[in-house]
């Protein structure tokens, strides 16, 4: 019974501890980019020092609403991996497009509001639960 | 006559001793405790030592003191507007339990990978219902925590900003209610007695941790600079007690 009991308290235990790392989507994704929107900034991705990413990301503008496209990216896998557009290449102000899609191909993020996307100079890929920057493009 | 009486005194003296022996081993006990819990997204494994006195005619209820060590583990844990003039709309404490909440005043810290490990000086308190069942509760009164350093995203009004070294609360006060400094642990449970020595427990566990940013801060509207969060969970779990 003892031995029972302390059994089912160290696999509870475990079972807490213990989580599937939850990694990016390997299927490519190829969202349809809107053609007519007009492009306000690009920028080629560089490797950061937990990642490779490569690929360009293109924000985009119609209608008054901005769009991030991540256009023929490929980056190492990586659990948590977020899209960010941020103030600063370590990412301290930045706006949180979501998780990543998938580690490969075409993929468009929403911007949600108004914001003033000119001091946002960096798309970052970016793994939130480690904090370990992937990759950034320099906005321009 | 005169060995009689010595041979009586004896014996009362005996009885005497051995009743209060008795008396002594049944009002008074020891327990170390190992206890498990889950909530969302979130776990704790706790062990304790308690020192209880069985109180009254009956000695059905019980209370004692005792010392806990919780370890608390988690992944992207939200944790709210600590400072309890900024959370509720009543300070006075115990009168805060029944204060309203001033939601307006919260942001969110979410911390991405929390570790908090709390020591603590607890009270303990027990209802026996019969020989082997019995509610009990603890709560934890004073003590002190460490834990991991963790990143954190700040979300204040929409506005996210990175929290690089976020790290736990490291005094911890019961002070009722959002008064509370840092990481304290309660249960309710219900025991079983298996035999002399041996019990499980079904916890019902709400926790309190606490984290503090290193290099951002809230500004509430008020202008007050904020680096206290707290979360607050509820868990549920099994444990088992060992009686020394």
């Amino acid at each position: 019974m003892k031995k029972y009991l302390f059994s089912l308290l160290v696999v509870t235990t475990c079972l807490a501890a213990c989580k599937k790392e939850n990694n990016t989507p390997t299927t490519p994704v190829m969202d349809m980019v809107d053609t007519t929107a007009s492009v306000k900034v690009t920028g080629n991705f560089v490797n950061g020092p937990y990642g490779t990413v490569s690929g360009k990301a293109k924000l985009l503008m119609k209608d008054g609403k901005f769009t991030l496209v991540l256009d023929s990216v490929n980056i190492s896998n990586g659990p948590d991996l977020h899209v960010y557009l941020s103030k600063e290449i370590m990412p301290v102000n930045f706006i949180d497009l979501g998780k990543l899609k998938s580690v490969t191909g075409t993929q468009v993020y929403e911007i949600a509001g108004m914001p003033e996307v000119s001091q946002y100079k960096f798309a970052l890929v970016h793994c939130q639960l480690y904090n370990h920057l992937f990759g950034s493009a320099p906005l321009f | 006559m005169k060995q009689l009486l010595a041979l009586m005194l004896l014996l009362s003296v005996y009885n005497l001793c051995m009743g209060q022996e008795k008396t002594t081993t049944v009002r008074k006990s020891q327990w170390v405790d190992l206890a498990a819990t889950i909530g969302n997204s979130q776990g704790t494994a706790a062990i304790s030592y308690v020192y209880s006195w069985k109180l009254g005619r009956k000695k059905k209820l019980e209370a004692g003191l005792g010392v806990r060590f919780t370890s608390m583990f988690g992944e992207k844990i939200d944790y709210t507007t600590a400072p309890a003039k900024l959370s509720r709309t009543n300070t006075t404490p115990f009168l805060i339990f029944f204060a309203g909440q001033k939601t307006v005043n919260w942001d969110t810290l979410t911390v991405q990978r929390p570790f908090v490990n709390s020591l603590n000086l607890s009270a303990n308190f027990g209802y026996n219902f019969s020989s082997r069942f019995s509610a009990v509760f603890n709560i934890d009164l004073v003590g002190f925590t460490f834990g991991r350093k963790s990143s954190a995203i700040l979300t204040s009004n929409g506005i996210t900003k990175a929290e690089g070294q976020a790290k736990p609360a490291g005094f911890n006060a019961l002070l009722t209610g959002d008064l509370d400094y840092g990481s304290l642990n309660s249960e309710f449970s219900l025991k079983y007695t298996l035999n002399d020595r041996w019990a499980v427990r079904g916890i019902y566990q709400f926790l309190f941790t606490e984290y503090k940013t290193t290099t951002i801060r809230q500004t509430a509207p008020d202008g007050t600079m904020v680096d206290r969060f707290r979360n607050k969970a509820n868990n549920f779990g099994a444990g088992v007690s060992y009686q020394l």
